[in-house]
């Protein structure tokens, strides 16, 4: 369900794509300090966007040159030792180990097996996780049931769905600003997963929040229904954009800005044209100026 | 308060028609109708409040003496128009204006809930509510059942166009911010293509 915000590379600045590349280093790194190697599997763009819009001010964080499994010879910069980012990795420990549980009970065949072996690697990660924001932890789990409960009821009403999960991301801040953005990127995320999903749901009978909201039957389905997503999805898009603005500077605002004005709209586009895939993060490599750990 | 020159993004040589054009891109980008029925309008309203003030100060620094100018919406008080005054609204639904305008959601609906009554006016006030809270299809599905029932209300047709007009209300002329902290290098490479001409010049 995760991965879908993110920013669109070609149009960052090179200091931009060189912020970014640490941030997501980063989140990497600090889940492996504070959560175990484990936990560095459920790394993806959504839980480093997570990371960018907990960071406050303006300055730099700490960056450091590293190595790593998946660079053993070049280190590259990473950022590191920031409460923000700390806070963004265990939040993102929580939200994937709850979804594993969350898949462990609906799906079934090799999905359901690997979610339970997931699991099974993860608990680790989530007991120190929830150790350290159990008030976190318990909104996740309490929304979660509640989402559960109106799934299996088969809720008709799209919105109250997704208002749930929009609800579970949006206890990741209590700035006023920030906690209606995360409202918004849940609700978009959660809406935009169920369009995704809705060939593999209907495929085995699952319950789908779009289908059950139109009356989705068959595939494809109508193109009225894929325009009222889109309507419904581009509302909350362009709330994303008058909010940003009024986000307080700080040392990711371009970023940030980016991702919301072009990478979200640009996901969007390509899950309503079902051109979307959810490849596995991984950045693309671009040789950069400033590698030596200069100021980024 | 703070630096105005800073508040409109210019520095304190830029001329006139530059502070101008980021006064009024500014003032583009917090307008109210960008956050209409959004909760967090009144910190755009606060912006806005800064950026005017910030503009005037300049001027009239510049200008004490030159002919008027006019910064917007200085009769900063009309600009959210709210739910208070709907043209014929009944005032048997006041109190759920009230509600919606105060931003209390939770009481809005029960209020409507309780309703026994359910017409045109009605179905308006609970999309609003909806809306509000970020649910555009309930509210999407109120608003046209409002326009429908009352065919000649402009207040309900604005909203049903307003969430089905689709598209994204404002996208500011996207552009990544300068951010400081590049002139040292500009400096450094400035001097670097400066020296290297001079060797080729010897």
């Amino acid at each position: 369900m995760f991965g879908y915000v993110k920013p669109e590379l070609s149009e960052l600045t090179m200091r931009e794509f060189s912020r970014f590349r640490a941030a997501y280093c980063g989140t990497c790194h600090e889940l492996q300090r504070s959560f175990g190697t484990a936990s560095r599997f459920i790394l993806n763009y959504d839980f480093v966007f997570l990371f960018m819009l907990l960071y406050e001010g303006t300055e730099p964080p700490e960056l450091k040159m590293r190595r790593c499994p998946v660079s053993p010879l070049r280190p590259k910069c990473v950022c590191c030792r920031s409460d923000a980012l700390t806070r963004a990795s265990g939040l993102s420990v929580i939200l994937a180990y709850d979804k594993l549980i969350d898949d462990v009970s609906d799906e079934k065949g090799g999905k359901r097996t690997k979610a339970k072996l997931g699991k099974t690697f993860l608990k680790g990660a989530y007991r120190k996780a929830s150790r350290l924001y159990p008030e976190f932890d318990s909104e996740v789990k309490l929304r979660l049931g509640e989402l559960n409960e109106l799934e299996s009821e088969g809720e008709l009403s799209l919105d109250r769905s997704a208002d749930k999960f929009a609800l579970l991301l949006a206890s990741a801040s209590n700035d006023r600003v920030k906690n209606h953005m995360l409202y918004h990127l849940g609700r978009i995320i959660y809406i935009a997963d169920a369009y995704n999903d809705l060939k593999e749901d209907l495929d085995c009978g699952r319950y789908n929040p779009v289908a059950a909201r139109y009356g989705v039957s068959s595939l494809p389905c109508e193109k009225n229904v894929t325009e009222a997503v889109r309507l419904t999805l581009e509302a909350s898009a362009g709330v994303l954009m008058a909010d940003v603005e009024l986000l307080s500077e700080s040392y990711w605002t371009g970023i940030i800005k980016n991702t919301v004005y072009l990478g979200i709209p640009k996901m969007i586009s390509a899950v309503l044209e079902g051109t979307y895939s959810a490849k596995p993060a991984r950045l693309p490599r671009r040789e950069m100026l400033k590698e030596n750990g200069d100021t980024i | 308060m703070r630096d105005p020159y800073e508040v409109l993004g210019v520095s304190r040589n830029a001329s006139d028609a530059e502070v101008k054009k980021a006064y009024r891109e500014l003032v583009r980008k917090y307008h109210p109708d960008n956050y209409h029925d959004n909760p967090l309008s009144d910190l755009a309203e606060e912006k806005m409040k800064e950026i005017n003030e910030a503009y005037d100060t300049v001027q009239k620094q510049r200008s004490s003496a030159s002919s008027g100018y006019s910064s917007y919406g200085q009769n900063s008080g009309e600009q959210s128009q709210g739910y208070g005054s709907g043209a014929g609204s009944s005032t048997q639904y006041n109190e759920i204006r009230m509600a919606i305008n105060s931003g209390d959601l939770g009481r809005a609906e029960s209020l409507l809930r309780a309703e026994q009554n359910r017409s045109a006016e009605w179905h308006f006030l609970m999309g609003s509510v909806y809306y509000k809270r970020g649910w555009f299809d309930e509210a999407a599905g109120y608003f046209q059942t409002a326009a429908t029932m009352e065919p000649t209300n402009a207040e309900y047709a604005q909203a049903y166009n307003m969430v089905n007009r689709g598209g994204y209300p404002y996208r500011s002329t996207y552009s990544t911010p300068t951010t400081g902290g590049s002139d040292m290098c500009d400096v450094c490479t400035a001097m670097m293509c400066a020296n290297m001409l001079c060797r080729c010049m010897r």
